[in-house]
């Protein structure tokens, strides 16, 4: 509740005038709905008693239910516009504000969360939260409005008949309260389902080639029909809860229709009631009963928003953990590195990952970094550019540690090639350009997006773009793409192999011409003709491109992680990790001559890939 | 509004794909019966209950007979709970016809997707795919349970009430349906207008969520690039498409919505107004008479109000069906027919190919440009050669996975048996000449599901599939994993790269193929795997015939054979030795380290 009310003052507070009109709205509306049984009802009484100025008295009668019923038109709609389109509006900023929220949290939290569960907060418990100040926020006031008037009207028409009418319609709500609950639980499991039905068909279609080669259909077609038929069962269930369940409340109203033509109709024969009476019963029962209707769903609506709010709030009140900047230092030209005694557990484990690494680099130097898988290296680079953040004055650059850096400048500074790097579903330019307003949009699936000038710099000739293409290797793979650099490389990359991606995220890396390059495994999925040729690329960064071939510039200070010993044979010192520690150190040629890891390694892979 | 043009062509086409259907509702007719026979209880009970009222009004209470008034309500009670019975079951069973039906269909399609050949797969993107064997049926499903059939009930209901009304007061019931017309055009304008409207909002709703989806999805590489706040703004210009299209479209729903609840008021003042004069002069018109008018007047308009919405969707689901009928009938590969007996059952692995000629598309290049190839009975074939040499189309042909090679490929039996390629079954084919690919796709079940793949024999047969993984060198390493039963995650994220590799080959192993295709995957892996991997590859290499795209100098040196070949073609063959000595094609790919192939 208290969550409630501040998201009231936050996000809807400056939708006060819709509300305030339309709970007006709504009053007019329910005082026109209850006057007009009222009106047929007084209707019928006079033409009952059949006096010579009946006729012309039901006739005025009759026009001013006409001029109700235009009322009712009216202020309902008022009513509902303005209740539901600030419902939307506050969604929409909800919205936002969570998905800023979201692009400020860092890596620890994204490790901790599904990515599902988190576009489902987005995308799910804020429509829950629209319902429940549109859609529960309307009824809400509805009901407590219109009940009392229902009531109030039928208790000074007859309050005998009240009570005995609506004896088996509150039994029915209550019964009713309880299915809906039910529904519910029943359709978020019937989506789960659909969900579960979804992903096999995915899974068996994408390894479809493996179906085929092993004559696996049968295997497919079974393990599709459980999940297919467990699908099926729920959707029966909900199908009887429709079919039998939930009619119960109108069933009870009818009931009460019964009762009302019983009783009722004893007490007109008696001289208690008048004749009219009777219609405007049924007509107010009829409302009534779908008042109650609307009470269960709401009551429902509010009980889902409400735990989609904890949800969305949970979300939003996360903290960044992203330490206030004190060193306003930005990297322009490129730094010295040096990594003090760094050692790093990741939060919630037990051991460390890395322990005492120290290195001192000059300004334009490489490091290379060798290891076996879970040596640790990935999550060297992680600390470096501030994906975890490290332990303070751990890594300093230029003498400043960075983690006393404004962290946006800091990676301003530098530009990182992941090992599994990560495309948009954009076109190839703007992947590597990764700048504008529409980088990373969905085109697919928005064709008036992609044509509002999502090209606008197609044309534009971009020397930097060139140099970074042929830099990467990926002018031959351009040839073979549809549409070159404005092929639409598909959700994350997927028109892509995997070493084009990687080449792509290198080519996006090396467009920004940072101080500092930081190469994670980025050639694992490339051959090794492809690999000789990057590392030549990546070696003849110095001085060409950085800028333009007039400006003299100095090479990037770069980290090149790699398994494969060829890649790091020109860094100024390569680290030799295994478990986190650094257990050999030297040049390429000193590490060899050494005779350690890296020697065996080098003999080894030297033989499978014997070039030269 | 749609386009005459356009819906007359619908309309043809909705009964062609209708008669379809019906293939599948046939199964479950029964259901449909009992929901369809249950349609005119309902109407009738509906009908009856206002004419029971009109009889209290008009002849029970001015009788001031209590008694039969009594027998009056009670007859009304039995209507309430009649119409009630009937209405659930009607429901249920239309419902039901529904939803069994479709999951008829959804499991055809699947059934058919996976009998499609590898050509369809290449030209139709998965994610269209996915939506036929989805979104379309969740389609079908909606209108199919609650759309058409509901629509039947209330055509029904509505001629019922208004024949009821016409034979109570022709007169009265033409003037209390006087603004009828007016408010049916009014109707149908709104509705139209609000399901564009809706159309364009789940569009939109769907853009913003594929956006945000996406980058969160990458939120790290927005992070490193310093992209969040344009990715902000480009949320925010998306999000506001979508309120100026639902704040429309909320009016519009607004407007139906309030519309329909004040007309029944309107037709009922109506109905005074001009029916007052004949209550007074008694001249035919009576109370009961008005009583039962309004009555039906409330139950006319509220499914007008749903009609346009309901037949909107009927029309969204025929679109569907069209779309899932395109994909039922794409030809599918032709399968073995239960029982039959496998026509290689004496093949040792023997294949003769001459003048082997394959292109992918009917206009696009030739791949193979005359192969001519033998293989002997466990013998080991290499094939190298650089990329776009024709080596892994070579595979695929050999493997039926494409069809329509040109020249002819024999599969020779011992007993001096031999099969043309084409006129084999796939599936029968595929039982004994295996196609292991690059790509490793392990399904997200145990390691006994997915080296065993459902073939009956292994998947209850925890030895044999320990076997096979012993034969590749991968046991200990399972174990070490907790074991058949370990769960290797979704596309065996819970694996590394080399292992799934063993996997793959496991299932090689458990499957004892007589003629193993292989192409080898050029992913490295850390020096420890590759190692098992090799030994791996060499234990799959003994004892059948194989055909090895090479990547390994370790592979090559195995290889009874090796097959130099370029653009399409065989441009050397010979050993290891042989070829090195000669200096030509082969010892240059081997000097550049093969895998650069």
């Amino acid at each position: 509740m208290k969550s409630l009310l501040r998201f009231l003052r936050r996000y809807a507070a400056r939708n006060l005038p819709h509300y305030a009109l339309g709970l007006v709205a709504l009053l007019l509306t329910n005082y026109a709905v209850v006057r007009v049984p009222a009106l047929i009802g007084q209707a019928l009484d006079v033409l009952g008693e059949a006096g010579p100025l009946a006729a012309a008295a039901g006739q005025s009668i009759a026009l001013e239910l006409i001029l109700w019923a235009v009322i009712v038109v009216v202020a309902r709609t008022a009513s509902r516009i303005l209740f539901f389109n600030p419902g939307r509006e506050v969604e929409l900023r909800l919205a936002i504000d969570l998905f800023r929220h979201l692009l400020a949290l860092q890596r620890p939290f994204y490790a901790t969360r599904k990515l599902g569960e988190l576009v489902s907060v987005a995308i799910n418990d804020i429509s829950s939260v629209r319902l429940l100040i549109g859609f529960a926020g309307l009824q809400v006031f509805n009901v407590i409005v219109a009940i009392p008037m229902h009531l109030a009207q039928m208790w000074s028409t007859d309050p005998v008949l009240t009570v005995w009418c609506l004896t088996p319609v509150l039994l029915g709500a209550i019964y009713m309260q309880r299915v809906v609950s039910a529904f519910y639980g029943l359709i978020r499991r019937s989506l789960e389902l659909l969900a579960g039905v979804s992903d096999r068909i995915l899974e068996t279609y994408s390894g479809i080639a493996t179906v085929r080669a092993h004559a696996a259909e049968a295997a497919m077609i079974r393990r599709f029909d459980e999940r297919s038929d467990a699908y099926l069962a729920v959707l029966l269930h909900l199908s009887r809860l429709r079919a039998f369940a939930l009619p119960l409340l109108s069933f009870t109203g009818l009931i009460g229709a019964a009762i009302i033509l019983w009783i009722g109709g004893d007490r007109v024969i008696a001289g208690e009631l008048k004749i009219g009476a009777l219609a405007t019963f049924t007509a107010l029962l009829v409302s009534l009963v779908g008042l109650l209707t609307a009470v269960a769903w709401v009551l429902t609506t509010v009980s889902r928003g409400l735990v989609s709010l904890t949800r969305v709030d949970q979300v939003l009140d996360t903290p960044t953990g992203v330490p206030p900047a004190t060193d306003d230092y930005a990297l322009r030209a490129p730094p010295a590195l040096e990594l003090r005694r760094l050692s790093f557990t990741y939060p919630g484990a037990d051991a460390p990952v890395l322990s005492d690494i120290s290195v001192d680099l000059g300004p334009g130097r490489t490091l290379g970094i060798f290891g076996r898988t879970g040596a640790g290296k990935t999550t060297l680079i992680n600390l470096l550019t501030r994906v975890y953040d490290p332990p303070p004055g751990a890594v300093r650059v230029d003498g400043h540690d960075v983690l006393a850096l404004d962290q946006d400048r800091l990676r301003a500074g530098l530009a990182v090639v992941p090992q599994d790097p990560f495309l948009f579903s954009t076109t190839l330019r703007d992947n590597i350009r990764l700048r504008g307003e529409r980088s990373g949009h969905v085109r697919g699936a928005d064709g008036e997006a992609a044509r509002e000038g999502a090209d606008d710099w197609a044309e534009v000739d971009d020397p930097q773009l060139t140099r970074v293409l042929d830099a990467a290797c990926l002018e031959d793979d351009l040839r073979a793409l549809p549409d070159g650099l404005a092929t639409v490389v598909g959700e994350r990359g997927v028109m892509l192999s995997g070493g084009q991606r990687q080449r792509v995220a290198l080519a996006r890396a090396l467009y920004r011409a940072p101080p500092l390059l930081i190469l994670d495994d980025i050639l694992s999925a490339v051959d090794q003709g492809t690999e000789a040729r990057l590392v030549a690329a990546i070696r003849g960064l110095r001085g060409r491109l950085a800028g333009d071939a007039t400006e003299p510039t100095t090479a990037p200070t770069t980290v090149i992680v790699s398994h494969r010993t060829s890649v790091l044979e020109h860094a100024d010192e390569i680290l030799v990790l295994e478990a986190g520690r650094v257990v050999e150190r030297g040049t390429h040629d000193a590490l060899i001559a050494a005779g350690g890891v890296y020697a065996r390694t080098h003999d080894h892979q030297g033989a499978e890939g014997d070039h030269d | 509004m749609t386009d005459p043009k356009d819906s007359s062509k619908d309309e043809r086409g909705g009964l062609y794909l209708l008669r379809r259907f019906w293939v599948y509702v046939r199964d479950h007719r029964r259901w449909l019966l009992l929901g369809l026979l249950m349609i005119p209880v309902v109407a009738g009970m509906t009908v009856v209950r206002p004419l029971l009222l009109k009889h209290a009004v008009d002849v029970d209470i001015p009788a001031r007979d209590v008694h039969t008034l009594r027998v009056t309500a009670l007859l009304f009670l039995l209507a309430v709970v009649l119409e009630f019975i009937s209405q659930a079951v009607q429901v249920y069973a239309l419902q039901r016809v529904g939803h069994v039906t479709i999951n008829d269909l959804r499991r055809a399609v699947f059934r058919h997707v996976l009998r499609l050949p590898a050509r369809f797969f290449d030209k139709n993107p998965l994610g269209a795919l996915l939506a036929r064997s989805t979104t379309d049926i969740e389609a079908l499903s909606e209108t199919l349970a609650f759309g058409v059939f509901t629509i039947l009930t209330d055509v029904v209901m509505i001629l019922v009430v208004l024949g009821a009304m016409f034979y109570l007061d022709a007169r009265l019931t033409l003037i209390s349906l006087a603004v009828a017309p007016l408010i049916w055009i009014l109707v149908r304008v709104f509705s139209a207008r609000l399901r564009a409207l809706q159309l364009e909002v789940r569009k939109a709703q769907a853009v913003q969520g594929g956006y945000l989806t996406e980058q969160l999805a990458g939120a790290t590489v927005l992070q490193l690039f310093g992209r969040q706040r344009a990715a902000v703004a480009e949320f925010e210009r998306l999000g506001g498409r979508y309120l100026r299209t639902t704040k429309t479209a909320n009016i519009y729903d607004a407007l139906l919505f309030s519309l329909i609840d004040g007309i029944s008021a309107l037709c009922i003042a109506l109905l005074i107004y001009f029916g007052a004069p004949g209550v007074v002069d008694g001249s035919g018109l009576t109370l009961g008479l008005l009583f039962a008018f309004i009555d039906y007047l409330q139950r006319v308009f509220v499914p007008i109000r749903e009609f346009s919405g309901k037949l909107a969707t009927v029309q969204r689901a025929l679109a569907a069906l069209d779309r899932v009928y395109g994909l039922l009938d794409e030809p599918a590969e032709p399968r073995l027919p239960e029982g039959a007996p496998d026509p290689l059952h004496t093949w040792t692995g023997g294949l003769r190919v001459r003048g082997l000629r394959f292109r992918y598309r009917q206009d696009g290049p030739e791949i193979l440009k005359g192969i001519d190839l033998d293989v002997a009975p466990g013998e080991v074939v290499a094939v190298v050669g650089r990329t776009g040499s024709g080596k892994t189309s070579l595979g695929r042909v050999l493997t039926r996975a494409y069809d329509g090679y040109q020249g002819s490929v024999q599969l020779t039996c011992p007993d001096g048996q031999t099969h043309e390629l084409s006129t084999l079954s796939p599936d029968a084919l595929r039982r004994h000449a295996l196609l292991v690919q690059q790509d490793i796709f392990l399904f997200a079940e145990d390691v006994a599901f997915n080296v065993a793949l459902g073939e009956p024999e292994l998947s209850g047969d925890p030895e044999a599939l320990r076997a096979a993984l012993r034969a590749v060198q991968a046991e200990a390493l399972v174990d070490e994993r907790g074991g058949l039963e370990f769960q290797v995650g979704e596309r065996g994220r819970a694996l590394s790269a080399g292992e799934a590799q063993l996997l793959a080959f496991a299932r090689v192993a458990a499957r004892a193929p007589t003629f193993l295709i292989l192409d080898e995957a050029t992913a490295s892996v850390d020096s420890v795997t590759e190692h098992k991997v090799q030994r791996a590859i060499e234990a799959l290499l003994r004892g059948r015939s194989v055909l090895v795209i090479a990547h390994r100098l370790s592979t090559v040196r195995r290889a009874d054979k090796i097959l130099v070949m370029d653009a399409g073609q065989i441009i050397e063959q010979g050993t290891h030795d042989q070829l090195l000595a000669r200096g030509g094609a082969y010892a240059q790919l081997y000097r550049m380290g093969l895998d650069a192939a």
